[in-house]
């Protein structure tokens, strides 16, 4: 079973996603900010990170650089979900993802967005 | 700064150096000249031997003279004025003495020539200080002087003029004294005269310079200040935009969660809702979109005015913008019917430009293309001039009333014959983004071309090519 990781200080958005994401089969796990989402990452070795950027503590910049210095962990797809302001066509951002995608998300695209690197999932039932 | 190390006194200093020792070449020619007439065109004789041993050693010590004023003219030092004058007081006097000794073997004060003194004096009055022009005078006056009583009362020899003066005059006591008072009367008033008029050159100058790095001490300070004038602004302006950035996070952020929230139970994800149900939470849903696009609209204004779009300049070619600006509404244009075509050339004009920014005026005017034609089709055609590209978008819709289209690019402006969609920011954000572009955007209604639907329109300059700019 296919692990996700939401990284989002939005317990709103986190709900909704980790509710659509475990209908389709997935295993979510929840991280608020950056820090909570790297320990996340190393423990549990999901197949994919969705991220937010602006976050308390540690917000989504700071996540991505230590994420990808981090080589045990480096490899997994990051998709980062941002609002308007922070999109990397906005301003140019010091670090890399495997792709951006602008909120707000609607449940099936966000299916559609997951099953894009997740072919593997095991539909509900 | 004012410009270091520029001293006017010291230019002129070094340049009247060096005319005198033009002039002592010629002295020296003058003098041989004079030698030669003076025996063989009026039959003066005396012994013309030591005159050319002194020439010899005139242009030995003018050789000298001339490597020391090349080496003060490098000298970049504060001491070079002093250095300069000391030069120039040195060869005055070494000047006067030969003068003095010239004289000697040319028959003393009976000599004509005696009254050479006064140009040395002058020039000494032009070069050097004023005490020191006095100094020189009489020193001038002294040797002179000297020169006649020692020849007067025989400590040393006489050379006479033959058949020029009287042999025996040089032991006149009221000749001497009157040759000696008149050189005197002479080089002083000169002196006096020339100290006088350099001085107040001088006086002048020195006024002039201070005046001159007065001004450019305020040019300076007005500089300095207007540019912690742009600076201030500057860090305004940076600060303003990231307020912006936090404003338009904190206002969108909780509506993408009420809408996530609305669209997990619209998508059923909350379990299955009624029809009646899901026609009121999307009402909400619509509400909230146009919310969202409202606020991204607003903050967007003064993020272009504040000239962030600037800063995302690029080399850009226009077709790859149209191409990607057109992604996805093709589909959406023939799932309403209606057809879709873009006319691009093979080639692609390049310009400068915000990637973003240009597709947003592309796709905004695509769309509005979209909403409101019925049937027909919309035409996205690019053309180009020399300096500048044309885009047009075409459509064969209901139009614009012909009293909307001045206003249709101010801002919350709405046709009165649409539906309000939109935030109705749309057109005047295209107008700010083309003008950031240096380019102008305009619509005709009924398009001049088929006197249906409409015509929007912008034109923006091309890329100059960089080989035209390294040319001028």
């Amino acid at each position: 079973m296919s692990k996700i990781l939401v990284i989002d200080d939005d317990v709103d958005l986190s709900a909704v996603a980790k509710g659509v994401l475990e209908r389709e089969g997935f295993t979510v796990i929840l991280a608020s900010n950056g820090e909570e989402g790297l320990t996340q990452a190393r423990k549990e070795k999901p197949d994919l990170i969705i991220l937010d950027i602006t976050m308390p503590v540690m917000d989504g910049y700071t996540f991505a650089n230590e994420f990808n210095r981090d080589m045990t962990i480096a490899n997994i797809p990051v998709v980062a979900l941002t609002s308007y302001v922070e999109s990397p066509l906005d301003q140019p951002v010091p670090f890399q993802v495997t792709e951006w995608v602008k909120k707000p998300l609607k449940p099936k695209d966000l299916v559609l967005l997951v099953k894009k690197y997740l072919k593997n999932s095991r539909k509900a039932t | 700064m004012p410009v270091a190390g520029y001293i006017p006194e010291l230019k002129a200093l070094k340049l009247r150096l060096n005319v005198f020792i033009k002039m002592r070449w010629l002295v020296v020619l003058g003098i041989i000249a004079v030698t030669l007439s003076a025996k063989y065109l009026f039959n003066i004789s005396f012994n013309a031997l030591p005159v050319f041993i002194i020439c010899l050693f005139l242009l030995a010590y003018n050789l000298l003279m001339y490597l020391w004023n090349r080496r003060l003219a490098k000298d970049d030092t504060e001491l070079v004025i002093k250095r300069a004058q000391t030069s120039g007081y040195i060869q005055v006097l070494f000047d006067l003495g030969i003068l003095t000794i010239l004289l000697h073997f040319t028959g003393g004060i009976t000599n004509p020539f005696v009254f050479v003194y006064v140009i040395h004096t002058t020039a000494a009055s032009i070069l050097l200080t004023k005490r020191r022009a006095y100094e020189l005078t009489t020193i001038a006056v002294g040797m002179a002087a000297l020169l006649a009583f020692l020849e007067y009362s025989s400590v040393i020899g006489h050379v006479n003029l033959i058949s020029f003066v009287p042999s025996t005059i040089y032991r006149q006591l009221n000749y001497v004294i009157s040759i000696i008072v008149t050189l005197a009367l002479l080089t002083y008033t000169s002196t006096y005269i020339t100290t006088a008029v350099a001085g107040e050159l001088r006086q002048q100058h020195l006024k002039m310079d201070l005046l001159r790095d007065k001004l450019l001490k305020e040019d300076e300070l007005e500089l300095q200040r207007i540019s912690s004038e742009v600076n201030r602004l500057k860090d305004e302006r940076s600060s303003f935009v990231r307020l912006l950035n936090v404003v338009t996070h904190d206002l969108q952020a909780p509506l993408v969660a009420v809408q996530s929230c609305i669209s997990y139970v619209l998508d059923g994800y909350a379990g299955d809702i009624a029809e009646e149900q899901k026609n009121w939470l999307q009402r909400g849903s619509r509400r909230i979109d146009s919310l969202l696009i409202l606020i991204t609209d607003l903050l967007d204004i003064p993020r272009i005015e504040l000239g962030q779009l600037k800063q995302e300049m690029t080399e850009l070619p226009l077709n790859e913008i149209i191409i990607h600006s057109t992604e996805g509404l093709d589909i959406i244009a023939k799932k309403k019917g209606l057809q879709f075509m873009v006319d691009i050339p093979r080639k692609s004009p390049v310009v400068n430009g915000s990637s973003r920014r240009l597709q947003q005026v592309i796709t905004n005017l695509i769309n509005n293309a979209i909403n409101y034609t019925k049937e027909g089709g919309i035409t996205v055609k690019l053309t180009e001039t020399e300096s500048e590209v044309r885009i047009d978008i075409i459509d064969t819709g209901i139009g614009v009333p012909a009293k909307d289209l001045p206003k249709l690019f101010d801002e919350f402006y709405r046709g009165s014959n649409v539906e309000s969609k939109g935030s109705g920011l749309g057109l005047s954000i295209a107008r700010r983004i083309i003008a950031a572009h240096g380019g102008k955007i305009w619509a005709e209604s009924p398009n001049p071309d088929t006197g249906q639907g409409s015509k929007f329109t912008f034109i923006m300059p091309k890329k100059i090519d960089n080989s035209q700019i390294n040319i001028i």
